[in-house]
């Protein structure tokens, strides 16, 4: 086993000043991703799921909780959780094919194997006409491909993404959807996705937890009853939509109260 | 006149005295009847955009304007407090003629040249260890903040003491008049660079030194140059500094020498040769940014 996902207990203070009490913005949160699974996190915005996002990639520490991934302990940042931001965080003065390889060369793979684990991305996100423009020559939606080939070029066994379709317009969301369900397909990772878009969620993922807000708790978790065979009638059916109104409800119930 | 009220019907003809609202007939242009919203000529449009030849026009149109009150000034003075351009142009033809020029121009560029060149490399070092690690910041700013208020000209005599007359005290005060500019604004430009670009990093693997390597110092090159062309004219000052006290050669220096001679044509030839050099200096190194870092914002 490699990959497999297991957040225990984590909770995250915040200190506050003038000697009021800290702000609890995750509290106690316990979730599990296992392996070649879509895991959506839904919540209101101000409910901590991107926190808890960095809190599983190393980059934010938890106040209390484990982390574990593959069985070890989470304490910072590694190749092995691979992440994908809102603002692509691409770097604009690589190109596109350097800016897949830069963890390949964090690892110092050879040049060779490197340049066709490139090539092989750049082909699976349908990137390889572009692969010597900068980020800043792209568009939104073809900027976020680059960003999510970049995060699995080391292999890593966890795929975090934060809100990545948020700044794209609607049409190139949806083809976004394809595009994350097609390289799921092709390379069996394993996935947790942070979104603020219920169907969006619904519609990509196998299991959905949903977040309170203030302080951030696990409010539901919800399978998701489609199989892996997924298309736009998806959206249509009526499972869909009795789904989406209860998570809605849970989320603008917590909101009101 | 007693007037009937009568209750509006849908084909009530509508009165005679009010206007009528009539649909112009089709096929006849409807002319606009005034205009609404407020435009500007593009030369007094707040952030308007001009054509190139219109903002080169207007540059070389400030250029004359300089010299023409340059002349205006010397025609209305005496010949030895304000020599005419003509008289400087002259001045700077001999100078040029007997080789002073070019031996003042050469030891003065290699001073600057060796001096600042210290400086940025203290500040390419220094600025993005400042800017990554808190630690080496706390410890390093309030050095920088009570070192830079010594007006780094009071430490000549000092220089001249500890480091003899030659070249060494010259550069040395280059190197100490920018360079706690130079580590400062380097710090800033690379605090700038986006933290989730550094968490990229970090989630792809990169070590703590790579980041440094090959995020920051990346993204934060085209603004050094920016600091290094900036704080170019710092630079300058010092080296006048350094060849006021003791040259044999330098532009500076042919200044002071010209005093003693009451030669004020020399003077102003050397003052065009410093503006002329500045100027070249900061075209070049904004060329150089384009050139180099098409990618960048501020180079297009």
């Amino acid at each position: 086993m490699t990959g497999g996902l297991i957040v225990r207990g984590v909770t995250k203070e915040f200190p506050s000043r003038r000697r009021r009490p800290p702000v609890t913005a995750l509290d106690g949160i316990d979730l599990h991703v296992d392996e070649g699974e879509i895991v959506c996190i839904v919540g209101a915005s101000g409910c901590g799921k991107s926190t808890l996002l960095n809190i599983v990639g190393g980059l934010d520490t938890a106040t209390d909780g484990d982390v574990l991934v593959g069985g070890d302990r989470v304490v910072g940042p590694g190749p092995d959780r691979g992440m994908v931001f809102q603002g692509y965080s691409l770097y604009p003065w690589k190109d596109v094919a350097a800016n897949v390889a830069f963890g390949l060369q964090c690892a110092r793979t050879p040049r060779a194997q490197a340049k066709a684990r490139v090539e092989e991305l750049l082909g699976i996100m349908q990137l390889s006409d572009v692969a010597h423009l900068r980020p800043g020559q792209l568009s939104g939606g073809m900027r976020q491909r680059v960003a999510i080939a970049r995060a699995l070029a080391p292999q890593p066994d966890l795929l975090l993404l934060d809100e990545p379709f948020g700044a794209l317009d609607a049409q190139t969301r949806r083809s976004m959807h394809e595009f994350l369900l097609h390289v799921r397909h092709s390379t069996q990772c394993t996935v947790l996705m942070v979104t603020h878009d219920v169907a969006e969620a619904i519609y990509l993922s196998n299991r959905i937890y949903v977040l309170s807000a203030r302080p951030g708790r696990v409010a539901a978790e919800i399978e998701v009853p489609f199989s892996n065979s997924r298309g736009p009638n998806t959206q249509r059916d009526p499972r869909f939509l009795d789904l989406r109104d209860e998570i809605e409800d849970l989320l603008h119930g917590r909101a009101v109260a | 006149m007693p007037e009937t009220v009568s209750p509006p019907t849908a084909d009530a003809e509508p009165a005679a005295d009010l206007p009528a609202a009539e649909p112009a007939p089709s096929g006849e242009p409807l002319l606009p009847t005034g205009t609404r919203g407020r435009r500007h000529h593009p030369l007094t449009t707040v952030r308007g955009e001009l054509s190139p030849g219109t903002s080169l026009g207007l540059g070389v149109a400030g250029v004359v304007v300089l010299l023409g009150g340059w002349a205006v000034l010397a025609a209305m003075t005496d010949t030895y407090l304000i020599p005419s351009p003509a008289e400087a142009w002259r001045a700077a033809m001999e100078l040029k003629a007997d080789g002073r020029l070019w031996d003042d121009l050469t030891a003065s560029l290699r001073r600057i040249g060796i001096g600042y060149a210290i400086s940025m490399a203290i500040a390419i070092v220094v600025g993005p260890l400042m800017a990554s690690f808190r630690s080496v910041e706390s410890f390093v700013e309030p050095q920088i903040g009570l070192l830079r208020y010594i007006p780094a000209s009071a430490l000549t005599p000092l220089f001249l003491l500890w480091l003899g007359i030659d070249e060494a005290p010259k550069i040395a005060l280059i190197t100490v008049g920018t360079v706690f500019f130079n580590i400062l604004m380097t710090a800033d430009v690379a605090r700038a660079v986006p933290q989730e670009l550094v968490n990229a990093a970090y989630t792809m693997g990169a070590g703590r030194f790579t980041v440094i390597r090959r995020v920051i110092l990346p993204h934060s090159a085209p603004g050094i140059i920016d600091v290094a062309r900036i704080n170019l004219a710092a630079a300058w000052l010092m080296l006048v500094v350094s060849e006021l006290l003791a040259a044999q050669e330098g532009l500076a220096f042919r200044v002071v020498r010209a005093q003693r001679f009451r030669d004020v044509d020399t003077m102003f030839a050397i003052f065009i040769v410093f503006a002329v050099i500045g100027m070249v200096s900061d075209l070049g190194l904004r060329w150089l940014r384009k050139a180099a870092f098409p990618w960048s914002e501020g180079s297009r």
